[in-house]
């Protein structure tokens, strides 16, 4: 039997000697190759080195050691070449490139996209924070006080009226009427009420959110829309003030550039009250362009300020609001508002 | 209100042209909307004398005519009028005139045409014997402009009626009236505010008023029994007028701010009001039955007869104008029909009166009825403006309706009227203004504009400042700082260089945070942001108020508004998903088919909670993921592949580990919902959300193409929940190898995987870091009825592992999942 088995490592180490001719000079140059190469020598049914090792066990115990590692030696050498051959030619578009076809299309990624709105948003509160404003919410479903006394609208104030308004419980009932908020100008006495509960101003702070107005819809009005209001009460605070941030705002909106007018106007909540206007070129309006307006603001009454608390003798403030749609379909030149709300994914692509 | 600029010129010499005058205007807060340019210039048109007026041969209504222009030969002209007649004098446009003429389908819009050489019914025309609405003139189309007998043949039409006082030209500025601003509904009210601003005085017609009593007291008796509601009412009688046209240069007026001229009494009181803002009514003095007024409030509900004809049903306590017998008019509204002007009318009875704004306001409401008296009286006429403007009226009725005035005049003023004042600090302006104002230069511009200004300090300076009686805005110093302010200019304040930021620490909402982390996050999954309607139908509302989505999860009815605009948009959603459906339906039906949309927004319920801020409501942000269509497209390296529930689950665990939320727990939805099935999303044992397969009954209603795919989160709840998560601690990396090691195992085919991903991370315990299920077979080698699953288990300490240490693991998770489950572990 010792002869037997002996004979078996001489024939198997004389075989695995020619192999090695095989293992080190094979011309690795194609994935072809490699793959022969990989069956020729590792396969499990044709591999050479595979039916090597299955006859160890036919190897005298003596033998074993050295005749395993010599097989096993010859595997990591396969082994290895194969690993450098294939990183030789799958390697930064070599020599074989040609086997990659590098024109095809990359694998195709859903892409996504937020809404101009959300973008304008954002654009918008940047500015703000830039300049040293908090950013707060309030609820959309809100009280009359919170939305028109507080404010100082006189009870029999228009905007107060059914057709502008949508109520959800009338004034007079049980919690003296609730409605859809029209403006996000309640959320500043929310502050304000909130402010005084723990101290007294400064507040300097911004409001986004949705508002709702009972008008017919056409592409220049909806019934919903947002808004962004500014608040800044503090002691010293002016209108040249409010005039300052509000450029500020408008050259980071429009362009360096931008010429901008302060209209008086008019807000129960506001005293003095002004519109602001922005110059739209277009070279095809008779005087090269318009005035469109932007937003409202103004010095916050005294009433609204004693109202919550805050003495209107040492402290003055600003408010200004401005309607987030507006803004956005100025500088995305989007003509009706209803295309907003309609989530076209050929509108929304193009806002990626 | 619509101004005329011709007429703005009566009462300040201003020097503008309508342009410069809209930017004044505008700048001191009466914001001009529009200018519009009336008529033309005429030119082209000549005055001529007809010479022969036959009639045309074929056809009946029309006539050829001769007429000369002044030129060498007379002019054949084809006209129509049936006034035409030899010897007249008339406006003739010649050829290449242009003129604006009624519009054919809308005779309210004028077009503009070219005068061309034609032949009509066979016979030349050289130009047109012109009608005064050919001419912008009026609207009367009855027959050709007769002109004076006296006028020179070929004088061009525009210097004859610049000779007649009317201008050709004219423009109509439309202004919006703020509400603090009464005061400038009329002419000469704006004309105060451009002389305050250009420094040209302000030229009002010049009025004697009569003293109280007279003749005219004899005749009529006014008693005023509601003075709350009635401060002041003034009367004058004008006796023997003549019902009739207005002349030209009152109707243009009219028109250009257009009104339609009726007769000369009613367009003389329209005139005035347009003039100094004063509503004036004339009544047909004779049917006043007993020569009396009474001013007095309704008992009950009645109803009334307007001067329109129109039956009005007047609610309890509506103000009247009674004479002795009946009501005669809806005080400071409309007059009654029986007492109004007529073509028989001789002697005129004018009301001017002051009543107050929420009374009128109050029932031109209930009423649905505003006409240009309630808006004057709703927002506060001049308190002593009514004997000016009734004396101005009559003198008027006087100068064009031939009539006389009775002596005297009728003026109960049961309320006199107390001109407020107001104390005023220079300092008070400068520190809301923020710009350097001369104090002299503040009284300078309060004066322009009629307050009364008297120094009551002068260091620091301090005035008493005496409201005028037009200003019944102007009740508190802060409105006289804006007054100050507006006239100064908005823009001559000067914008500081630099920004005061108030030493405070501007704090980051963790909700808003996260908000727009996700958003970024879901943008960089492919998903597209939409923003939908808020306001549902009601059926829709109550169907998607669905225990299984964020607002039905609380279990109230649906929030409905009082006065939607229409059935469509009657309530307030309880859930995003409804939007989000139609806008799914939008898109499949437009030829997008593979969707994946996201949305934030407020949801709302009726049902008081410890979230509700107002009323018995509560409101919660919502976030809402929905795919439909192909996940996957086919490529060239790969197949197509349809979303399905899973793709949507991985979206939210990306969702919720981007809140740093882990406790992640799902368990099959049982709640009622518009899901055909799906799952609960729970952190630990709170409920915050469920991702749905969309039932194929509410996909059909959506006009679905393919299956939907949704999941809707409470955003609320989440970011409650988040804000731990958000802060983000520091653990240090472990310099030890992991370890990782697969296993098959072999179970019913119906047995899920949740349950056994569950026990392996019981009993994997403390090595066993992350467990992935890698692969799912059933087929022959695990024979009938059994699956294989396949899971990747990573194991790791801070230490380096054994084998031994690695395989003790492995075997105990093996003989757990053996017995909770039988799995065997695949040969």
């Amino acid at each position: 039997m010792g002869e037997q088995t002996s004979s078996v490592a001489e024939a198997a180490l004389a075989a695995l000697v020619h192999l090695k001719e095989d293992i080190e000079g094979a011309l690795l140059d194609t994935a072809e190759g490699i793959n022969e190469y990989r069956i020729r020598h590792l396969s499990r049914k044709q591999g050479q080195i595979t039916a090597l090792l299955k006859r160890i066990p036919d190897v005298a115990p003596e033998d074993r050691k050295r005749f395993g590692l010599e097989i096993n030696a010859a595997k990591d050498r396969v082994e290895a070449r194969i690993e450098e051959a294939t990183a030789a030619i799958t390697g930064a578009g070599t020599a074989s490139a040609a086997s990659v076809d590098l024109t095809l299309p990359g694998r195709t990624q859903a892409q996504g996209s937020l809404h101009p709105i959300t973008q304008a948003r954002r654009l918008i509160t940047r500015v703000f924070e830039n300049y040293g404003f908090d950013v707060a919410e309030g609820p959309e479903i809100e009280d009359d006080w919170h939305n028109f006394s507080a404010l100082n609208f006189p009870p029999d104030h228009p905007a107060r009226d059914m057709q502008d308004t949508f109520f959800i419980e009338e004034p007079g009932t049980e919690h003296d009427g609730i409605l859809l908020r029209t403006h996000t100008s309640p959320v500043q006495i929310r502050i304000m009420e909130e402010a005084m509960k723990e101290g007294e101003p400064p507040i300097r702070v911004i409001v986004p959110g949705r508002v709702y107005r009972n008008e017919a819809i056409s592409y220049k009005s909806y019934c919903l829309f947002h808004q962004v209001e500014g608040l800044y009460v503090d002691e010293g605070v002016t209108m040249a003030d409010l005039k300052q941030i509000l450029h500020a705002f408008a050259r980071t909106m429009f362009g360096e550039d931008v010429r901008m007018r302060f209209r008086p106007s008019f807000f129960p909540f506001t005293e003095p009250s002004a519109e602001v206007d922005i110059w739209w070129k277009d070279e095809d309006l008779p005087g090269g362009g318009r005035w469109m307006e932007i937003l409202g603001c103004g010095m916050v009454d005294p009433n609204v300020l004693e109202g919550v608390g805050i003495d209107s003798e040492k402290y003055t403030g600003y408010a200004f609001g401005m309607g987030i749609e507006r803004i956005a379909m100025l500088r995305y030149g989007i003509e009706d508002i209803r295309t907003l709300y309609e989530n076209d994914v050929r509108f929304l692509e193009q806002f990626s | 209100m619509i101004i005329s600029t011709n007429w703005l010129a009566d009462y300040v010499a201003h020097g503008l042209s309508a342009d410069d005058l809209s930017e004044r205007l505008t700048m001191c807060g009466l914001e001009v909307e529009s200018v519009d340019q009336i008529g033309n210039d005429l030119e082209g048109v000549v005055v001529g004398e007809v010479l022969t007026a036959e009639k045309h041969p074929d056809a009946d209504r029309l006539s050829v005519c001769t007429v000369n222009v002044g030129a060498s030969e007379p002019l054949n002209i084809v006209c129509g009028a049936p006034n035409v007649a030899a010897g007249q004098k008339v406006a003739i446009a010649t050829i290449g005139t242009v003129l604006h003429l009624p519009s054919r389908d809308n005779p309210d819009e004028r077009v503009p045409v070219q005068m061309k050489k034609a032949k009509i019914r066979g016979q030349e025309s050289h130009g047109m014997i012109c009608a005064e609405d050919e001419l912008g003139l009026g609207d009367d189309h009855d027959g050709i402009m007769v002109l004076d007998a006296d006028t020179e043949i070929g004088l061009s039409f525009s210097d004859y009626l610049t000779r007649q006082g009317i201008p050709t030209t004219d423009n109509a500025i439309d202004i919006a009236i703020t509400p603090n601003r009464p005061d400038a509904i009329s002419h000469l009210g704006i004309a105060r505010d451009i002389a305050a601003l250009t420094g040209a005085p302000v030229t009002p017609p010049q009025v004697l008023i009569p003293e109280s009593g007279g003749a005219v007291a004899q005749r009529m008796s006014v008693a005023i029994e509601a003075d709350d509601a009635c401060h002041r009412f003034v009367g004058i009688m004008v006796e023997g007028v003549t019902i009739g046209e207005s002349p030209s240069w009152m109707k243009s007026r009219l028109q250009a701010i257009g009104l339609r001229p009726r007769n000369n009494v009613v367009d003389i009181t329209n005139y005035v009001m347009y003039e100094c803002g004063q509503p004036l009514h004339g009544y047909d003095a004779d049917t006043l039955a007993g020569g009396r007024i009474i001013v007095r409030k309704t008992k009950g509900e009645s109803t009334f007869v307007t001067l329109d004809s129109k039956e009005r049903t007047l609610p309890d306590a509506t103000l009247m104008i009674c004479d002795g017998d009946r009501e005669v008019g809806i005080a400071g509204i409309m007059g009654g029909e029986n007492t109004e002007v007529s073509e028989k009318t001789t002697n005129v009875f004018i009301e001017a009166a002051w009543f107050d704004p929420s009374t009128i306001r109050r029932t031109a409401k209930a009423l649905s009825l505003q006409t240009d008296a309630s808006y004057r009286f709703e927002r506060g006429v001049d308190a002593e403006g009514q004997a000016w403007a009734a004396k101005r009226a009559a003198d008027l009725m006087v100068e064009l309706a031939g009539g006389t005035i009775v002596d005297g005049m009728i003026d109960i003023h049961p309320v006199p009227y107390v001109a407020p004042v107001i104390s005023l600090r220079a300092k008070r302006v400068t520190d809301i203004v923020g710009a350097h104002i001369e104090p002299s230069e503040m009284a300078r511009l309060l004066e322009a504009i009629g307050f009364g200004v008297s120094q009551t300090g002068e260091s620091p300076v301090t005035w008493d400042i005496t409201v005028p009686s037009f200003r019944p805005d102007v009740e508190r110093e802060i409105d006289v700082v804006e007054e100050v302010a507006r006239l100064f200019g908005f823009d001559n304040i000067l914008e500081p260089t630099h920004s005061r930021v108030p030493n405070f620490t501007p704090g980051i909402k963790g909700d808003r945070q996260l908000r727009e982390r996700l958003r970024d996050l879901l943008q960089g999954s492919g998903f597209r942001e939409t923003c939908t309607n808020s306001m549902l139908p009601i059926a829709t509302a109550d169907a998607f108020n669905a225990p299984a989505l964020p607002g039905g999860r609380f279990g109230g009815e649906s929030v409905q508004t009082l006065n939607p605009i229409t059935t469509e948009m009657a309530a307030l959603r309880p859930s995003l998903l409804p939007g989000l459906l139609k806008v799914m339906g939008h898109n499949q039906n437009h030829g997008q088919a593979a969707l994946r949309l996201f949305e934030f927004g407020r949801v709302h319920t009726k049902r008081k909670t410890n979230l509700s801020l107002v009323g018995d409501y509560t409101e919660v942000e919502s976030l809402i993921l929905a795919a439909s269509g192909e996940w996957m497209a086919q490529g060239w390296y790969g197949e197509a592949r349809p979303t399905d529930l899973h793709d949507v689950k991985g979206v939210v665990d990306l969702v919720l580990s981007g809140c740093g939320l882990s406790d992640i727990r799902y368990s099959e939805s049982s709640a009622d919902g518009p899901g055909a099935w799906g799952l609960d999303v729970m952190i630990g044992k709170r409920w915050i959300g469920s991702i749905l397969r969309i039932d194929d009954e509410v996909s059909k209603a959506y006009d679905l193409r393919d299956a939907a795919f949704i999941a809707e989160l409470d955003f609320t709840a989440l970011c409650d929940l988040a804000t731990a998560g958000l802060r983000v601690r520091f653990t240090p990396v472990s310099r030890f190898p992991v370890v990782q090691r697969d296993i098959a195992v072999v179970v019913d085919a119906s047995q899920a995987a949740g349950p056994m991903i569950s026990t392996i991370r019981q009993s994997g315990q403390p090595l066993l870091q992350d467990v992935q299920v890698f692969d799912l077979y059933e087929g022959e080698h695990v024979g009938a009825g059994n699956k294989s699953i396949a899971f990747g288990l990573r194991l790791g300490a801070d230490r380096t592992l054994r084998d031994k240490d690695v395989d003790k693991v492995v075997s105990r998770i093996l003989s757990a999942l053996d017995a909770e489950f039988g799995a065997k572990l695949r040969g």
